[in-house]
Parts: structure tokens; C-alpha cells; sequence
């Protein structure tokens, strides 16, 4: 009762939160590093479990295909009714297959995809693997004398890596088929003429940059998942945190790694 | 001579072993043994770290300090691949069964087999089907975890721990939340394996199961053992610690 007002001290309070949201992002990081090291390590040791990894390219590769159908489409489609209603003002139409298809083979297809895929895959895994760590089903498989990185871990990180770069290539034919629907309905762009443009413009190299940045992408969000679920503290209420933490994470790092990949692809390819 | 003798009896031996948990110290000098073919009764309070000791028994849990030799080897140096041949030897039965719940019954069983022996898939199934048969859970093979009893899914976890013949086994509280007749079936399964000679620690608050099963009973309390004796040796000092707790007396 007699105690002093509480000091307010905003700017103290900020720094702190800041600090703490920083450190535990930066532990995230190291942690799934550490844990990709061990999945790499685990790959080249025998048995791999063939069955397990099918698996998982089905439940990420096979279950995800409506999302990107519909993600894909709608995106291709939006943006050929943006950039034709806009360039339509300055008689620059005929640019819109040129633009769109090359938006999309290098940053849009990939990234959204990604971000998709990070949304379903990584809170799936994640949430999977939580409630595996809370009911002792990883331990578990630890006192029975097996892995968990190469049991639950190996197939998932594996199973991202091949289906998505290849859910983004179908999301990339999604986007530029949407992106002719508006050109013809909307825009009333020769089909033949929009499709021969797309082929014109777009090199191997468009797509390679963009296809090349999701096999990182694909690392990011099985890696990330897989490390958040199997850290998870707290019961069923850590299984929620741990899936909205691995979702923000991984799109985090999709979002600022896009940066740094396009960089380097660039060097690579386009020097 | 006999000093060898002695330690080549000696299945689990604790030495001075200490854990902390962020700031909390658990254990300070936890220090014990367990004799080929005992059954060792772990008591103590909630929180007192009896599932600390069994998980770092089997090395899910490394100790800040001390030793832990199971048949004279220290584990505690010991990295996950070599720990796998301990964890073969060494079975945990989880408190509440840890099945995985996306396999059968069928499948939990055949889990450690599969992972573990050179058996083909229909000597797996006669030995799956045999141990079903020894825990009376036969015809029960295609139910998965979900649909079944508590008490079920405790004994199938007892099945699965067990199918690889373990010399040492560790049970976590198998008997919590079960009615009298699957506490009993309980019982009766591990006095089963012991009359195999195999060795156990049995962790539980559950005083009729320890009496029924076990040799020794050691208790757990301020991150020590603080005493451990038999049966006859309790009864004969009410008064101690072991007593005091077993009647529900403040310590």
C-alpha cells in the first residue's frame, strides 16, 4: 500500500521485449541449424526409411496441390487484371504477358507457394511433432534404441525437399494459366499471342532462379518446423506456440532469405 | 576377489549423481544400487525427480555431475549411438504407455523387432501374437492407441518395453490411475519378469504394488536418497523416514 509509484519507463521496456524477441529468434536459428546437421548426418546413414519418406511427399506434395491450384490461379489472375487495367491507360496491354509470367516464374510463384506451404506444412509438422514431444512419443522412440531425427525428422525435412520445388513449378503453370484466363476474358488478349509471348520472354534461367530459391525454402520450413515441434515445453498450450512460432519463423525466413537468394542467383546465373 | 564378486552382482549403480533444471537443483548426491534380478522400489514426493532418475538411467536425460554404471558401464559419457545398445537392454515403461498413436497395436509391438533384430515379418508376427497372448491382449492388434482403455494402453506399453527381452527394466508409475483388476494384471506381469530374473526399478506412489513387488525400497527426499531398506527392515523401524512417509506422516 505504501509502496512507491511504479516508474514507467517505456523505452527501458521496448529495449527489453526487443532484446528477448531477438534472442530467442537468433536461438531458433542456431537450434534448426544444429538440428539440420544432424538430419545430414543421419542421410547417410542406413536404413532410410523409404516407406516414411513416400509418406510424407504425399501428405506435403499429393494434400497440397488444391491449395496451390487455387493459390497460384488466383494470384496470376489478380495480377494480370492489375497490371492490364493499369498499363491499359498508356496503351502498354500487350506488356502484360511479359510482365506477369516473368513476375511470376521469378519471385511471385516461388515466394507465395512457399508462403503458403509454410502456413500448411510447417504448422502440420510442427503441431504433429509437438504432440509427439508432450505425449513422450519422442522419447519413446529414443528408449526403444531408434532415432527420432531419422525417423520423424529425416522423412519430413526430405519429403519438403522434393515436393516443394516441385509443388512451386505446378504453382508457377497455375499462375501463368490464371494470368491468360483474365488476359483473354478481361483484357481481350489473343490467346495464341499470350502464349507466345510467355515462351518468348521466359528464359531457363528466369526459372531456375526462381525454382533454384525453393529447394532453401523447402529446408526453412521443414527444418524449422521440425525443430519448434520437437522443443515444445508446456503442455498442449506449447503445441500451439510452437506452431504459430514455427509458421512466423520459417515465413520470416522466406521473406528475408528470398532477399539474399535472388542476390546470389544473380551472381550465379546472370553475371 | 568377493569385491568383484560383489560388483559383478550390482545391475544399476548411481554414483553421487546431480541434476539441476534451470535454477532449480533436483538432485544433489543421489547415490544407489540395484542388485541383478532386484526389484527396487523409488519413493519420494511429487517433484521429488524419481522420472528424472529413470529417464537419466537410459540416457534421456544427461546429469550435471556424477555416474551412472549400468552393468559396470558408465553411460553418462555416452553419445546417442551407443547408448543405443544400453537402451536395448534397459526398457522404460512410460506412465502413461507413449504409444505411437499413428500405428496399430500390431505395429507398436513389431516397432522395436523391426528396428532391432533380423527377424522376417512372419517370425515378427508369431512373436507379436505371443506377447499379446502373455499380457492377455489378444484380438486387440488392429486398435489403435486412441480406442483403447487406459489400463490397456498400459499394458501394451509394457508389451512393446519388454518384447526385446531386457535384462533391466524401469517402470514410471505403471499402476497410476488404474482400477484394482488392471493394477493387479500389472503386478502380476512384472513379478513375472522377475521371477525371469530380471532386474527393476519401480517408480510409484502406489504403496500395495510396492509391497507386492519389490525387494528394497528407497526414498527420495531433498534431492538424496535418504534411506533405503526391505520390507521386514521398515515395518521393524516405523518410526523412519521410509515409515513416516509410507504412513502419510509430515517428514
Amino acid at each position: 500500500m505504501s509502496g512507491q509509484p511504479q516508474v514507467q519507463r517505456p523505452l527501458h521496456d521496448f529495449a527489453v521485449s526487443f532484446g528477448e524477441k531477438m534472442l530467442a529468434f537468433t536461438r531458433a536459428l542456431g537450434g534448426a541449424g544444429l538440428l539440420m546437421h544432424q538430419v545430414l548426418r543421419e542421410l547417410f546413414r542406413r536404413p532410410l526409411h523409404v516407406r516414411l519418406l513416400a509418406e510424407q511427399v504425399y501428405f506435403i506434395g499429393v494434400q497440397s496441390l488444391g491449395l496451390i491450384f487455387i493459390t497460384s490461379l488466383s494470384t496470376g489472375m489478380v495480377m494480370a487484371l492489375q497490371f492490364g487495367l493499369g498499363l491499359e491507360k498508356f496503351g502498354g496491354k500487350l506488356y502484360v504477358p511479359k510482365i506477369v509470367s516473368l513476375s511470376i516464374l521469378r519471385e511471385m510463384g516461388p515466394v507465395f507457394c512457399s508462403l503458403m506451404l509454410a502456413a500448411r506444412i510447417g504448422a502440420g509438422i510442427a503441431s504433429e511433432i509437438g504432440s509427439m514431444t508432450v505425449t513422450q512419443q519422442i522419447d519413446a522412440i529414443r528408449a526403444l534404441g531408434t532415432s527420432p531425427i531419422k525417423r520423424i525428422v529425416l522423412p519430413r525435412v526430405l519429403g519438403c525437399f522434393i515436393a516443394v520445388p516441385l509443388l512451386c513449378a505446378m504453382g508457377n503453370f497455375f499462375g501463368i494459366l490464371g494470368s491468360l484466363i483474365v488476359g483473354v476474358t478481361e483484357l481481350g488478349l489473343d490467346p495464341l499471342f499470350y502464349y507466345q509471348k510467355v515462351l518468348a520472354t521466359c528464359t531457363i534461367t528466369d526459372y531456375v532462379t526462381g525454382i533454384g530459391k525453393t529447394f532453401f525454402f523447402a529446408l526453412f520450413i521443414s527444418v524449422t518446423a521440425c525443430y519448434f515441434g520437437l522443443n515444445v515445453r508446456g503442455g498442449t498450450q506449447g503445441v500451439g506456440s510452437a506452431t504459430t512460432r514455427a509458421v512466423v519463423t520459417s515465413s520470416v525466413m522466406i521473406l528475408v532469405g528470398d532477399f539474399f537468394l535472388t542476390k546470389l542467383f544473380f551472381i550465379l546465373l546472370e553475371k | 576377489m568377493a569385491i568383484q564378486g560383489e560388483k559383478n552382482q550390482i545391475a544399476v549403480e548411481f554414483q553421487n549423481f546431480k541434476k539441476r533444471f534451470g535454477t532449480k537443483l533436483v538432485h544433489r548426491d543421489v547415490s544407489f544400487q540395484v542388485r541383478k534380478g532386484e526389484c527396487l522400489g523409488l519413493l519420494g514426493g511429487s517433484g521429488a525427480g524419481k522420472s528424472v532418475i529413470l529417464r537419466s538411467l537410459i540416457g534421456l536425460e544427461k546429469p550435471d555431475e556424477g555416474q551412472i554404471l549400468v552393468d559396470g558401464e558408465d553411460i553418462t559419457k555416452m553419445g546417442e549411438r551407443d547408448l543405443i545398445e544400453i537402451r536395448k537392454k534397459v526398457a522404460y515403461v512410460f506412465q502413461n504407455g507413449a504409444l505411437f498413436d499413428s500405428m496399430s497395436v500390431y505395429e507398436n509391438l513389431a516397432y522395436p523387432l523391426r528396428a532391432h533384430t533380423k527377424l522376417n515379418e512372419r517370425e515378427i508376427a508369431d512373436r507379436v501374437h505371443e506377447q499379446l497372448d502373455e499380457f492377455g491382449l489378444a484380438g486387440n492388434e488392429k486398435i489403435f492407441p486412441a480406442n483403447l482403455s487406459g489400463g490397456m494402453q498400459k499394458r501394451v506399453g509394457l508389451a512393446r518395453s519388454i518384447i526385446l527381452q531386457p535384462k533391466i527394466v524401469l517402470y514410471d508409475e505403471p499402476t497410476a490411475g488404474l482400477d484394482p483388476y488392471n493394477t493387479i494384471r500389472i503386478q502380476e506381469m512384472i513379478l513375472r519378469l522377475k521371477s525371469k530374473g530380471v532386474t527393476a526399478i519401480f517408480v510409484t506412489h502406489d504403496m500395495p504394488s510396492v509391497f507386492a513387488v519389490c525387494d528394497r525400497i528407497a526414498l527420495l527426499l531433498e534431492g538424496k536418497v535418504s534411506a533405503i531398506g526391505t520390507r521386514e527392515e521398515l515395518e521393524r523401524a516405523p518410526e523412519g523416514k521410509l515409515g513416516r512417509f509410507v504412513t502419510g506422516q509430515e517428514l
